[in-house]
């Protein structure tokens, strides 16, 4: 094993990405303050099970009016281990909510988002828009009532703007009703648009984050933490 | 705040670094299978899947008298997915005696024409090539390669059922 790694890695040069990726320094602290920092890895790590357990839900499920929810109900009830790989998702999806809020929050009243990192918290936050973009085209998929009902909401809601908020409802929903256009746009955005542009951003995200290290918990005095 | 860095040299055996390093591949390991074996059991789904027709009611086992090959037609529904489909089909029905039947495929084995029942000549002609079968569904005479097919079939309480998978019959 050590050898083909030494093999890859004289051919590659890929040691001091790895030591710049995975051995680089960071900050030194500990208690509960330490967990803090977990949470933009733990954020992360919920949307690699996203992106999986989704290409396996997109294996079955049909962006369709008279097909979505009986493919859902076969991926509950025909397919093995469907309700498992469906339940990940689902409760990601949430999960995944709490977690970029959560790690917002403490690059907030760390203050990390301050000089030099502004635009590691600006892309954040573009990142923070597009979970929430995930959130409502994946609520619309199930097609039962609640989902139904929620997106008739969600769409009245956008329709409320003042002036172009006809041209908003239209625009989301795809048609005036709300309906197969629907569904089949918010699949598109949910599996194809909203997943390329968080790839993206993700990948600025942990560049910069890399790039300027990680900021140290911020101590009373000043200077450098005791 | 700051808990002292461990001197490598105090303590002997496991360094935290190796612990950690442990944990995190028994972990992600852990996750990984779960993950990869719970994805492959989803994709290989298919594979664990009951196959084949159901039993299908063609009709009642009295209106076919003894001696005279009838056609019928019938209504396949199959579960494709989480859909149904419907399929229009037919089969020949016949019976010596009222109570053994045979149910040929209707397609001829030649090239799939649909053949049809002669009643002078007692034989089951096909209109395409000339394939004449006889009532036990053995070929007469043409180009077929092979006996007619025939359905599985069973008689349920006065019906006629059929499994719509046509047995390939033997070469003879
Ligand atoms: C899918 C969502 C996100 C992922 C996967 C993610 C991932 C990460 C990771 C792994 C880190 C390393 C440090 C740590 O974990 O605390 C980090 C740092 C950071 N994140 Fe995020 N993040 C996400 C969303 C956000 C959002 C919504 C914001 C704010 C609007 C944000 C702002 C920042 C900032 C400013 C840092 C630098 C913190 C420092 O240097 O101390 N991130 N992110
Ligand atoms: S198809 Fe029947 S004889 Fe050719």
């Amino acid at each position: 094993m050590k050898r083909i790694l030494d093999w890859v890695d004289e051919r590659l040069g890929a040691g001091p990405i790895w030591k710049a990726l995975f051995a680089r320094h960071v900050p030194e602290a500990s208690g509960p303050a330490a967990w803090f920092y977990t949470l933009g890895s733990a954020s992360l790590f919920v949307f690699t099970i996203q992106v999986v357990t989704g290409i396996l839900l997109a294996m079955n499920y049909v962006p369709s009016a008279d097909h979505a929810h009986d493919s859902v109900q076969f991926i509950e009830t025909q397919v093995v281990l469907g309700r498992f790989i469906r339940g990940l998702h689902h409760w990601g999806a949430t999960f995944m909510v709490v977690l970029v809020l959560l790690h917002m929050l403490r690059v907030f009243f760390m203050g990390a988002y301050k000089y030099p990192r502004e635009v590691t918290w600006l892309v954040g936050v573009g990142i923070f828009l597009l979970v929430m973009g995930f959130s409502f085209t994946g609520y619309l998929l199930p097609w039962d009532q609640k989902a139904y009902w929620a997106t008739a909401v969600g769409t009245n809601i956008a329709r409320q703007v003042p002036a172009a908020g006809e041209a908003i409802g239209l625009v989301l929903k795809g048609s005036e009703e709300l309906g197969m256009a629907t569904l089949a746009r918010f699949y598109a955005m949910h599996v194809l648009l909203l997943p390329a542009l968080t790839a993206g951003l993700l990948a600025a995200h942990l560049f910069l984050v890399v790039w300027h290290g990680i900021s140290e918990p911020p101590s009373r005095s000043g200077g450098p933490p005791p | 705040m700051r808990t002292p860095i461990v001197d490598p040299e105090r303590r002997p055996g496991l360094s935290r670094r190796a612990f950690l390093t442990g944990a995190i591949a028994a972990v992600g390991g852990l996750i990984g299978a779960v993950l990869g074996g719970g994805g492959l059991g989803y994709v290989l789904s298919p594979l664990f899947r009951r196959h084949g027709e159901e039993w299908v009611d063609i009709g009642r086992a009295d209106e076919v008298s003894p001696g005279a090959p009838i056609k019928v037609d019938f209504t396949v529904r199959k579960r494709d997915a989480w859909t149904t489909v419907e399929r229009r089909a037919s089969a020949w029905v016949l019976t010596a005696d009222g109570k053994q039947f045979i149910v040929y495929d209707p397609r001829c084995t030649h090239l799939g024409c649909p053949y049809r029942w002669d009643r002078d000549l007692g034989r089951f002609l096909c209109p395409c090539h000339t394939a004449v079968f006889g009532v036990d569904g053995r070929v007469v005479m043409g180009p077929a390669p092979r006996p007619l097919d025939r359905f599985p079939v069973k008689i349920v309480g006065g019906r006629i059922m059929i499994r719509p998978e046509p047995v390939k019959s033997e070469r003879s």
